[in-house]
């Protein structure tokens, strides 16, 4: 009610103001609402509906919805943390395979397509962040030397070890694309009862999550096939990946 | 006056704590997530726009200067008294010189698509880009060590720096680099580095043509390159030589 009454009354006097004093109606908005952000390339925020209806005007193509600056920065970090986490997958998982391969040659061909999944995720990822223009993150190297020392630290434990760090691994990931699905499909809602659209972009990057979170969850399946629940201390060695991998993920969506 | 003032607090408070949310953004180094889905907005608000690019056109004769700021706003039929719409005064002119000479290297600049059946490398195409961003700095660039010591303000280092780091990041995207690694930040600081060392080099530069500027920019292009590749050699030696050892290991009967 008051923002009602607050966006209303400069709006009603305004005009006469303009009529008056050509030179003062540039300044009063100018100190009240033209933030720093405009110039670094952004869309105005949600909540600041005149301006939004402004940038509708720009849109390239009819009908898509500009994204405010809250989106776009949950975009960058998740596109980051999904590179950072498939980066890390691909590491572990060319990490176990010699050693697992080694002791249970029957596991060959599951390790091979479990780690070409996980390159093709990676693929598309470090396509996604280069096209969007996505800082990767400055842990790179941590993580490549981590998730290495992962992977070879619990194939070398044993087969049931090496299933159970990709069942604690892909549990986390699972859960967060999970997450990152249901914040897209919530904005894709909102953004099409006003009667807009995300746009090609958005629809294509919801598929794609998807499709991905749908084979880690299979990995997870394989995994717990595998006898990943034999591991000897189980609780304690997934807790602790699981415990890494969230941290890991705290950290990537900052830095 | 009580009832205007009674009725104008709420705006005002309201646009206050607009602005302090939009504080942490002013020092975010990238711009996030970019869109292919819709145009971006104009970097700058209509009204200072139309100020400072008038402005800009004085400063071959008034340098940045408070007096350029003034003659622009006087152009653009504001009084001078406008120019407090900048807060940042002689700063903002100098900013937006730099945002719109970054923002029209995407036009300025074209790569034919292979054409000739030859194809145009990342490296010269960051030189040809790098090379176009200075040259934009020719008209002004009798003036462009006043520039050059307001963005050493301590105040506005950051912002300063802020923007070499996002022309950086333009010349990389628009020379089509699509690495994202640690490279990624090695690649942006090395070129900021080099960039900004050539334009100081260019403020002093008295060749015809700015031949001389050119050399120099080749000369730092190519030790970064010998670098690069000095670098990169030893990595992939390092990784070759801990991979054999592995394997070598493997060989034996080691359980790794």
């Amino acid at each position: 009610m008051s923002h009602a009454l607050l966006s209303t009354r400069p709006t009603a006097r305004l005009p006469s103001r303009r009529i008056a004093y050509p030179l003062l109606d540039f300044l009063a908005p100018s100190i009240c609402t033209s933030g720093p952000r405009s110039r670094f390339h952004s869309s105005a925020p949600v909540d600041a509906q005149p301006a939004a209806q402004a940038h509708v005007a720009h849109a390239g193509k009819p009908g898509v919805r500009p994204l405010n600056d809250d989106q776009r920065d949950f975009l960058d970090s998740a596109l980051r943390v999904n590179q950072a986490g498939e980066l890390a997958a691909v590491l572990i998982y060319a990490a176990q395979t010699p050693p697992v391969v080694r002791s249970h040659p029957h596991l060959r061909p599951l390790m091979k397509h479990m780690y070409d999944q996980e390159a093709g995720h990676f693929k598309t990822f470090n396509a996604l962040i280069a096209k969007h223009r996505v800082r990767p993150t400055l842990m790179y190297p941590v993580w490549k030397a981590a998730a290495t020392a992962l992977g070879w630290g619990t194939a070398v434990m044993g087969r049931e070890a090496a299933m159970a760090c990709t069942e604690a691994v892909e549990t986390e990931i699972g859960t967060h694309y999970n997450e990152q699905v249901r914040v897209l499909l919530d904005w894709a809602e909102k953004t099409e009862k006003r009667g807009e659209s995300m746009g090609e972009e958005m629809t294509a990057l919801i598929t794609e999550l998807r499709r991905i979170r749908d084979e880690e969850l299979e990995h997870l399946d394989h995994a717990v096939e595998h006898d990943a629940k034999e591991a000897k201390p189980y609780e304690l060695l997934t807790n602790v990946i699981r415990g890494g991998c969230r941290t890991a993920i705290w950290i990537s969506e900052r830095v | 006056m009580a009832p205007i003032r009674l009725a104008n607090p709420a705006p005002v408070l309201g646009a206050f704590r607009a602005s302090s949310r939009q504080a942490p953004r002013w020092n975010c180094m990238w711009r996030s997530y970019h869109s292919y889905d819709y145009n971006q907005p104009p970097p700058f608000p209509a009204a200072e726009s139309a100020i400072l690019s008038r402005a800009i056109e004085h400063v071959p004769g008034y340098g940045f200067t408070v007096d350029a700021l003034k003659l622009g706003a006087r152009d653009a039929g504001y009084l001078d008294a406008s120019t407090n719409l900048l807060p940042r005064g002689v700063f903002d002119l100098v900013d937006y010189h730099l945002v719109m000479q970054r923002l029209a290297l995407k036009d300025s600049v074209q790569f034919p698509d292979a054409e000739g059946g030859k194809k145009v490398g990342v490296g010269s195409k960051v030189r040809t880009l790098t090379l176009a961003r200075l040259r934009a700095n020719e008209p002004i660039i009798h003036r462009w060590q006043e520039a050059l010591a307001i963005m050493a303000q301590p105040t506005y280092i950051p912002p300063s720096l802020a923007e070499l780091a996002r022309l950086a990041d333009e010349i990389w995207f628009l020379a089509g680099d699509t690495s994202v690694d640690t490279s990624w930040y090695t690649k942006r600081a090395t070129l900021s580095a080099i960039y900004s060392a050539t334009e100081v080099f260019m403020t002093q530069d008295k060749s015809s043509n700015f031949k001389e500027t050119e050399e120099f920019l080749d000369a730092r292009l190519e030790d970064n390159m010998k670098l690069g590749k000095a670098v990169g050699g030893f990595a992939a030696w390092a990784d070759f030589t801990a991979h054999s050892a592995v394997n070598v290991l493997r060989s034996k009967g080691m359980r790794i």
